[in-house]
C-alpha cells in the first residue's frame, strides 16, 4: 500500500539525528597524544616547521591561557570541558605537502565529493568561468589542498594555508597576525592563539578585485581532535575579496572542540565579504555528541571608506558560541551582520554581532533571523556602540525569532550604547511563532506541513539568504530545511 | 589552590559595615528581624558592591559609583504641599514616619510597627546574590508604611507617600496590598536637599488581587548630590490592572529596579518612564517583567532626555515562561541624546519559552529631528523654545495617558520647570 510506504518515509524524514555528513573517513593521520603542555606547542611549531617567534608567539599565549578562565556569561549550557583529554594535532598523514591535486588521497577527495565541494579544477573549469571558486580545504585542522593558486598569483592575490603563508610571506604575517584578536582577547582565542593548526591565509594588494570567490571547506574527521584553525585576510586599498567557509563533522556520540579566530583586515577603500555556511554536527536527537563551536571572527575596518560584510547561516554544532565583529576605525567605513541561526534537537545558539564605532560617519546593519525548534535555545547576543569621536555613527538593527513548538527558548540581548549626540541607532526586535494563515494556506494546497514550515522559514530569512553568494544561497536553504526536520509534532 | 583573595573594602564598603555598626542599636524589630539583618549585611561583605561583571549591573559600577555613605540625616527637613491638592499623604520625614489615622477603605501601619510584630524577618530577604538594594534597605530599613486598600474599595482620593529627606541615609519600604477589586492611584514622591548629601534605599512591595486597577507613579526628585537606590517588586492577579509611571529628574547617582510579575490571567502591566538627565548624574531603570500565566499583556514605553554630562542606562527584560501562552509584550525604548558629552546605554531583553506568543522590542537613540526645528524656528519660534516644545513633545505624550486631568497637569509642570531648570 503506498500510503503506508509514504508514513514510513515521513517517519524516516522526522528523525532528528539524520545528518548528512555525518560519515567518517578512515584516513591514515598523524596525531599528537593526548593533553596540552609546552611540548605539544612545540611540537606542533615543529611539524610546521614555523620561524622561531611564532613558537614564542604561540609559548606566550600558552601562558597567558594558563592563567585565564572560562567565559560563563553566555546562554550555554555543557559539562565542563577537559582540555586534557583532547589532541591538539592531527594530520591526514599523506598530506604532507600534495604538489598537486592528484597526491592527494583519493580517499580524501572521495570526501570532498560526499561533501559536495568542488575541488577537482577541472570540474569548475565545466562549469561556467565565472563562476569559478578557488578552494582552500581544511581536514582536521591541516590545510589539505588549495586551488587555483597560480591564477590568483596572476592577480597579485596569495590565497594558501597560513603555515605555508608563514613559511613564504612571513614579513606579511607577522605584520598582521594578532592585531585584530589580540592574544589575551578571551578565552578560547588564546587557546587559539597557543595550539593553532592552520587555516586559511588571502592577501589581496592595492586595488586588486579578487578575480574569483575563496572558498575554505573546514572538517573535523580524527576522534577526540580539537579543530583551532586561524583564518587571516587581508585587503590593501581598494581591494575586493569574497570569501566563502563551509563546516562539517562526522557523527560521534563524543562532544569535539572547534575554537577558531578569524581576522578581517579592510584598508582604505577595501571590501571583505565573509560568508558562512556552518553545518558541524549537531549531536544526536538526545543532544548526545556534536560540535562545541567556540569561535572568534573580527574585522577591523581600518581604512576610510572601508567595509566588512559577514553573512552566516548557522545550523550546525551542539553549541555555537560567536560573535562576529566589525571595528569601524576608519571614517566613513561600514560593517554588515546578516545571520540565519537555526536551532533544533538539543542545539545551543548564543550568537550575534559587535559594531563597534570608532570613525566618523560610520555605519552598520545587522539583520539576524532566530529561529528555534525542539528543545534548542537561541539566543542573539550583540552590541552596538558608539565612541564620543564617532559623529554621525548610524545603526540599523533588526533581530526576529521565530519559534516553532514550546519546547525552545528564544533570546535576544541587545547592547546599545550611545556616547555621542549626533549617533542614530534603532533596534527593533520580534518574536512569533510561525503565522497560522500561512501555514493553513500552503496545507490548504496540498503541500506536506513539513514543507510548507520549511517554505516559510525561508521566506523569513529571506532578507540574508540574498546576501549569500548565489551557490552558497542554495546550500543554505536546503540546509535550513534539512535542520528543521522532525520539528513538527 | 583556590582561594580567591577578596579585594579590599572600597570606603563605600567599609562606611556600609561602620554605618550598620553605628546604627544597630537604633533600628527596630525583633530577634528574628535582627538575624535577617545581620545575614543581609554579610552578604553585602561577601560579595563586595557590585561591578560591572555582574550583568543585572552591568553599566551601573557601584563599586566606582557609590561614593561615600553619609551616617545619620543631618540637615532639617519638613512635609511640603502634596502634588495634587486634597490627597492622602503618608509623610516619611528624614526616614520616620507618623502613626496616622487611615481614611475609609484603606488599613495602615508604619512599618517600625510590621518590624517589631514578630512576622516581619520574612520580609527581610534579598531576591539573589545581586539584589544589593535589597540587601541593603533589608540591613537597614527603619520605617516606611504597610498599607492594603479593601476589596472593591475606589480610593478618590490620591495616595501620596512623601519622603522628604535632607543629608545622612534613609531607608525605607511600603507595602502594599490591594485587595479584589480595589481601585487607588498611589503617588511615591522623593524629595531632596540640594545643599545635603544624602544616601537613601527604597523597597515598594505592590500586590494586587483579582481585578484590582492601580495606578503607581514614582516622581524621584532628590537632590543634585542624592544617591537614591529603589526597588518596585509587583505581582499582579487574575484580571488585575497596574500601570507604573516613573518621572526620574533629579539626584546625582539613582537606580530604580522594577520587578514586576505578571502572574494573573487577563492582567495588563503599563510602564511609563521619562527620565530627565542633567548634569554629571548616572541614572539606570532596570525592568525585569515575566509573563507567567496564558493570556497576558504588557506594555513599555521609556523616554530619556539626556543633558550635559549625565549618563542614562535602561535594561529591560521580558521574560515569557513556557507555561505563557497568548501573552503579548512589547517595550520600546527612545532617547533623545542633547548631549556631545552625554551617554545613553540600552540593554531591552526578550527571554521566550513559549512559541504562541507576539513580544518585541525596540530602541532608538537619536538628536532632534533638525527638520522639525526647521520648521518651529521658520515660523519665528526661536531655537531655544523650539527645542523645549520638541523635548516637551516627546514625554508629555506619556504622561497625557493618565486619566487625572489635575494630575496630569501637576506632572507637565513639573517636566516644564525641570527643562527651564537645564535646557
Amino acid at each position: 500500500m503506498p500510503a503506508v510506504q509514504e508514513t514510513i518515509d515521513q517517519v524516516r524524514l522526522i528523525d532528528v539525528d539524520q545528518y548528512k555528513y555525518g560519515f567518517e573517513t578512515v584516513i591514515e593521520s598523524d596525531t599528537a597524544p593526548k593533553g596540552l603542555t609546552e611540548d605539544t606547542i612545540r611540537m606542533i611549531s615543529a611539524k610546521k616547521n614555523e620561524p622561531d617567534w611564532m613558537l614564542e608567539w604561540r609559548l606566550d599565549a600558552f601562558k597567558r591561557w594558563l592563567t585565564m578562565e572560562e567565559p560563563t556569561w553566555a546562554r550555554v549550557d555543557y559539562p565542563k570541558i577537559d582540555f586534557q583529554d583532547i589532541h591538539y594535532y592531527s594530520a591526514p598523514k599523506s598530506s604532507a605537502g600534495p604538489k598537486s591535486i592528484d597526491d592527494v588521497d583519493p580517499e580524501l577527495l572521495r570526501v570532498y565529493e560526499k561533501l559536495g565541494i568542488p575541488l577537482r579544477e577541472q570540474e569548475i573549469l565545466a562549469g561556467v568561468e565565472k563562476s569559478k571558486i578557488a578552494v582552500d580545504a581544511v581536514f582536521d585542522s591541516v590545510s589539505v589542498v588549495t586551488t587555483f593558486k597560480k591564477e590568483l598569483a596572476q592577480a597579485g592575490v596569495i590565497f594558501m594555508s597560513i603555515s605555508e603563508a608563514m613559511r613564504e610571506h612571513p614579513e606579511l604575517v607577522q605584520k598582521y597576525l594578532g592585531t585584530v584578536v589580540p592574544i589575551t582577547d578571551n578565552y578560547y582565542a588564546t587557546l587559539n592563539a597557543a595550539v593553532f593548526t592552520d587555516g586559511s591565509f588571502v592577501y589581496v594588494p592595492k586595488g586588486v578585485r579578487c578575480p574569483m570567490e575563496l572558498s575554505t571547506y573546514f572538517r573535523i574527521n580524527e576522534k577526540n581532535t580539537g579543530q583551532f584553525e586561524r583564518t587571516l585576510i587581508i585587503a590593501e586599498e581598494g581591494a575586493y575579496v569574497s570569501y566563502l567557509e563551509g563546516c562539517t563533522a562526522p557523527q560521534r556520540d563524543e562532544n569535539q572542540l572547534h575554537a577558531a579566530v578569524v581576522e578581517l583586515i579592510a584598508m582604505d577603500d577595501a571590501e571583505i565579504k565573509y560568508s558562512t555556511v556552518q553545518n558541524w554536527y549537531p549531536g544526536d536527537k538526545n543532544g548526545k555528541g556534536g560540535i562545541y563551536n567556540f569561535v572568534t571572527k573580527r574585522g577591523d575596518c581600518r581604512g576610510d571608506r572601508s567595509k566588512i560584510s559577514w553573512t552566516q547561516v548557522e545550523t550546525g554544532s551542539a553549541i555555537t558560541w560567536k560573535y562576529p565583529s566589525c571595528i569601524l576605525r576608519g571614517d566613513d567605513s561600514r560593517g554588515e551582520f546578516y545571520s540565519i541561526a537555526v536551532s533544533n534537537g538539543y542545539q545551543q545558539i548564543d550568537s550575534g554581532t559587535k559594531m563597534i564605532h570608532l570613525g566618523k560617519n560610520t555605519s552598520s546593519r545587522i539583520i539576524s533571523k532566530g529561529i528555534s525548534a525542539g528543545h534548542s535555545s537561541n539566543t542573539y547576543r550583540g552590541q552596538v556602540s558608539a565612541h564620543r569621536k564617532a559623529v554621525n555613527a548610524r545603526n540599523f538593527t533588526q533581530c526576529d525569532s521565530l519559534l516553532i513548538g514550546n519546547q525552545c527558548g528564544a533570546h535576544t540581548v541587545p547592547y546599545i550604547e550611545a556616547k555621542n549626540s549626533t549617533a542614530q541607532f534603532e533596534h527593533e526586535a520580534t518574536t512569533s511563532k510561525i503565522s497560522e494563515d500561512q501555514l493553513f494556506y500552503c496545507l490548504a494546497r496540498g503541500i506536506p506541513e513539513e514543507e510548507a514550515i520549511a517554505l516559510i522559514v525561508n521566506g523569513f530569512v529571506r532578507e540574508v539568504i540574498q546576501e549569500l553568494p548565489m551557490e552558497f544561497a542554495v546550500e543554505a536553504q536546503k540546509l535550513i530545511g534539512i535542520s528543521l526536520e522532525g520539528s513538527v509534532g | 589552590m583556590d582561594m580567591q583573595t577578596k579585594p579590599p573594602r572600597t570606603a563605600a564598603e567599609q562606611a556600609i559595615q561602620d554605618s550598620f555598626a553605628e546604627m544597630i542599636g537604633q533600628l527596630p524589630g525583633d530577634a528574628a528581624v535582627m538575624v535577617a539583618r545581620d545575614k543581609l549585611l554579610s552578604a553585602i561583605d561577601d560579595a563586595g558592591l557590585p561591578t560591572r561583571r555582574i550583568e543585572s549591573w552591568h553599566y551601573t559600577d557601584l563599586r566606582s559609583l557609590l561614593r561615600g555613605v553619609p551616617s545619620k540625616p543631618s540637615g532639617r527637613a519638613g512635609r511640603v504641599d502634596p502634588l495634587v491638592w486634597g490627597s492622602v499623604v503618608l509623610p516619611v520625614v528624614q526616614g520616620r514616619s507618623t502613626d496616622l489615622t487611615a481614611p475609609e477603605g484603606m488599613r495602615l501601619t508604619p512599618f517600625s510597627k510590621v518590624l517589631q510584630s514578630g512576622e516581619a524577618a520574612r520580609l527581610l530577604t534579598e531576591r539573589g546574590s545581586d539584589d544589593l538594594i535589597g540587601q541593603l534597605n533589608g540591613a537597614f530599613v527603619g520605617d516606611g508604611y504597610s498599607f492594603t486598600v479593601a476589596a472593591d474599595a475606589s480610593m478618590d482620593k490620591i495616595i501620596e507617600i512623601q519622603s522628604v529627606q535632607s543629608g545622612g541615609q534613609v531607608h525605607s519600604r511600603f507595602q502594599a496590598a490591594f485587595e479584589a477589586g480595589a481601585k487607588a492611584t498611589v503617588i511615591e514622591r522623593y524629595l531632596g536637599d540640594a545643599a545635603e548629601t544624602g544616601l537613601s534605599t527604597s523597597i515598594s512591595t505592590l500586590e494586587l488581587a483579582d481585578g484590582a486597577e492601580v495606578t503607581w507613579i514614582i516622581l524621584q526628585g532628590r537632590g543634585g548630590n542624592d544617591q537614591h537606590l529603589a526597588q518596585l517588586s509587583a505581582r499582579l492577579g487574575e484580571n488585575s490592572t497596574l500601570k507604573v509611571y516613573v518621572i526620574n529628574a533629579g539626584g546625582k547617582l539613582t537606580r530604580q529596579e522594577l520587578h514586576v510579575d505578571v502572574a494573573g490571567e487577563g492582567s495588563h502591566f503599563d510602564l511609563r518612564c521619562v527620565n530627565l538627565l542633567a548634569g554629571d548624574s548616572h541614572t539606570d531603570v532596570t525592568l525585569t517583567l515575566g509573563h507567567s500565566v496564558p493570556n497576558t499583556t504588557s506594555r513599555e514605553i521609556v523616554r530619556n532626555v539626556v543633558l550635559g554630562r549625565a549618563r542614562g542606562v535602561f535594561q529591560g527584560q521580558i521574560k515569557v515562561a513556557q507555561l505563557a501562552q497568548k501573552t503579548d509584550a512589547q517595550m520600546s525604548c527612545n532617547t533623545l541624546l542633547l548631549s556631545d558629552d552625554g551617554e545613553f546605554s540600552a540593554k531591552p531583553e526578550l527571554e521566550i519559552f513559549a512559541d504562541d506568543v507576539i513580544c518585541g522590542h525596540g530602541a532608538t537613540v537619536i538628536d532632534i529631528d533638525h527638520s522639525h526645528l526647521f520648521y518651529l524656528m521658520a515660523r519665528g519660534i526661536t531655537e531655544k523654545s523650539a527645542r523645549g516644545l520638541l523635548v516637551n513633545g516627546f514625554v508629555d505624550e506619556l504622561i497625557d495617558e493618565i486619566d487625572n486631568e489635575v494630575l496630569v497637569e501637576a506632572l507637565e509642570t513639573l517636566v516644564e520647570q525641570w527643562l527651564a531648570d537645564h535646557g
